[in-house]
């Protein structure tokens, strides 16, 4: 008994930190999410999100994080597979993770350099005989610098699922007549299902809710619901259709981590 | 006329960079239909041997023959040849069913036939009734055991056995020995076991391969290597043995321990140095009087079955003795045995030159009668 209160009080710093920075704020907007701009309790902003103008904006949002988190995977998982089999793998591991300690807003501003008119890309299609061309302010330019920004977190979960997989499980793959192919789509990537699962829902869920990209490399031409939570409490003022919006996100990540989280057997 | 070996090592090597070779020049037969065990130290190259066969690994030089062809290149997955491994190996993330079946749904069998397989390879390891069951839900024996069916299923001609039973305890081991001994017997595969133990060698196996330094000490039936071993090596690896510095004084008589005996074994030079072999069970504690030599007793341990009493002669050699008699500790006691208990190996004598003498001699026999 002495022991369970015990543990009950170191439990309170971490009940105390949930409550106050993850609980209340959540009850938060859900409770302006109830008011429209003149302060008066309504449903008008739920109403207003099921317009045509709203929804477009959502499966915009899940088009684009759709496509950041599956090119980040594909480019991720072939790079984690190669890293595992290198001599020194946990140094080139370290250095994919480093860029992603760099600030976040450096990065978009390099690449506003790099994508600009006279920046190095256009250089070099320049010299490659292409010719320049309009690379920033493109859907391109978007997701090619949010799937740079993600992919180490992409990496860095399938990274650790390949370097716990037993090797001798391929061996045994291999000694029952499995090909390198066979032995992937069998062994292999059902075994890092788990590291692909939880590195989706590190890119998926903060790709849904990009703001500051949208502005800086796609010129806001790509609104997503991330630059309209922005723009309502920034810009309109609109403090109720904001929360709004983010309530919706919230439900839209609750649902997609409860549908990549189904563990699955004997894993 | 032997039948046509299905595996062939011709002078194989393994050479890792530039270190001391995995293996040395190997060279070793293995015929259809036996059980054969790889028996050595860790580090003595006999899970190498297993993965050259397996095709895990390549030879740096030298030939390995699957019934006559070349097949150092195959790739694993297109040999007739399957392992149990040390750890199992079994998918963590498919059922018992899936795992036996793996092989086969590769080899795209037929449901039915598929079914009728996996149940058949589950009820030669007893494990009818298990096809649901996942991995993790196994115990180690278990696991052991979907471990043997995934192999079996495919009706390899070749199981390659890697320690399988060195995760298992004491209990389970010797059972697991029993079962696999008969399991061969029924199917008629080649088995070739992989084993650190030299009691499981002896007690499963047709033939064994003694391996030391990435080099065959010596290769025969149980029987053989405990009775006649070749070297120091292999005597004192399998089995308990005294091992003494001995004199070769002349045909059938060799002196140690300052004195001359009796033995049965020729061949060598005149006054050559060599060690005898004697098994701590095959001599008998007498009295002084009686007793081949006189020694004194050191030490004395209860194992159960016997006491191990450790003796010390005149000249300065320890003896190991089994006895169900008990000594006591101090006291003058003579060890009495025969001609035959006395093995007698030369230095460094190579196996082809140990057969060829054992063949001289048993010539002569058949000479003399």
């Amino acid at each position: 008994m002495q022991n369970k209160t015990f543990r009950n009080l170191f439990m309170l710093p971490y009940a105390l930190w949930i409550i106050i920075f993850v609980i209340a704020p959540i009850l938060l907007v859900v409770y302006f999410s109830f008011f429209d701009i003149n302060g008066n309790f309504s449903l008008t902003n739920y109403k207003n999100f099921f317009t045509a103008t709203y929804l477009q904006m959502t499966l915009n949002s899940f088009w684009y994080a759709f496509l950041i988190t599956v090119i980040s995977l594909l480019i991720a998982y072939p790079t984690a597979y190669i890293l595992t089999r290198t001599k020194h793998k946990q140094l080139w591991l370290l250095l994919i993770i480093v860029p992603s300690w760099i600030n976040l807003l450096l990065k978009a501003y390099a690449f506003i350099g790099i994508f600009g008119t006279h920046g190095a890309a256009n250089r070099f299609l320049e010299w490659a005989g292409i010719g320049s061309r309009q690379l920033l302010f493109t859907d391109f330019s978007f997701v090619f610098v949010a799937v740079y920004i993600f992919i180490p977190f992409m990496i860095l979960p399938i990274f650790n699922a390949l370097d716990k997989l037993n090797p001798s499980l391929l061996y045994a793959a291999s000694d029952l007549g499995a090909s390198k192919w066979t032995t992937f789509r069998r062994v292999i990537f059902p075994l890092t299902l788990d590291g692909v699962k939880s590195g989706c829902q590190v890119v998926f869920i903060p790709a849904l809710s990009l703001f500051m990209l949208t502005r800086l490399i796609a010129g806001n031409r790509v609104i997503t619901l991330g630059t309209a939570i922005e723009q309502q409490f920034l810009v309109t003022q609109n403090w109720g259709m904001g929360a709004t919006i983010a309530v919706f996100l919230i439900i839209i990540m609750v649902g997609f981590m409860a549908l990549t989280s189904i563990r699955r057997r004997g894993v | 006329m032997a039948k046509k070996p299905i595996i062939q090592f011709n002078h194989v090597m393994k050479q890792f960079d530039d270190d001391a070779p995995v293996l040395d020049h190997v060279s070793f037969e293995i015929e259809k239909g036996k059980f054969y065990t790889l028996l050595g130290p860790s580090g003595c190259g006999k899970t190498t041997i297993l993965r050259l066969i397996a095709g895990f690994t390549e030879a740096t030089s030298g030939d390995i023959l699957f019934e006559g062809k070349k097949i150092n290149h195959v790739p694993a997955n297109k040999r007739p040849i399957n392992t149990v491994f040390q750890d199992y190996a079994l998918f963590p993330h498919l059922n018992v069913y899936e795992n036996v079946a793996f092989g086969l749904r590769i080899k795209k069998v037929k449901k039915a036939d598929m079914d009728a397989k996996v149940k058949e390879a589950l009820s030669f390891v007893n494990l009818k009734g298990y096809e649901n069951r996942e991995i993790t839900d196994m115990s180690g024996g278990q696991k052991q055991r979907v471990a043997i069916a995934r192999a079996i299923v495919n009706e390899p001609a070749i199981i390659l056995l890697d320690e399988p039973l060195s995760a298992l305890d004491l209990k389970l081991r010797y059972q697991m020995q029993y079962e696999l001994r008969e399991l061969q017997r029924r199917l008629g595969i080649t088995f070739i076991f992989v084993t650190h133990d030299q009691e499981e060698a002896l007690a499963m196996s047709d033939e064994i391969f003694v391996l030391n330094k990435g080099k065959i000490q010596q290769s025969g039936t149980p029987n053989d290597i405990y009775d006649e071993p070749i070297n120091r090596f292999v005597a004192d690896f399998i089995g308990e043995s005294n091992i003494i510095r001995a004199t070769m004084i002349q045909d059938f008589l060799v002196e140690f321990a300052g004195k001359q005996f009796e033995c049965v074994d020729q061949g060598m030079d005149p006054n050559e140095a060599v060690e005898i072999v004697i098994r701590p069970e095959d001599m008998e504690i007498t009295s002084v009087e009686q007793g081949s030599i006189r020694v004194t007793v050191q030490a004395q341990l209860f194992r159960g079955v016997h006491y191990e009493i450790t003796c010390m002669d005149d000249t300065g050699n320890e003896w190991l003795v089994q006895s169900t008699k008990k000594a006591t500790i101090g006291e003058e006691i003579g060890l009495r045995f025969t001609p035959e208990d006395i093995h007698v190996m030369r230095l460094n004598e190579s196996e082809e030159d140990f057969d060829r003498r054992l063949d001289a001699y048993s010539e002569d026999e058949n000479d003399a009668k």
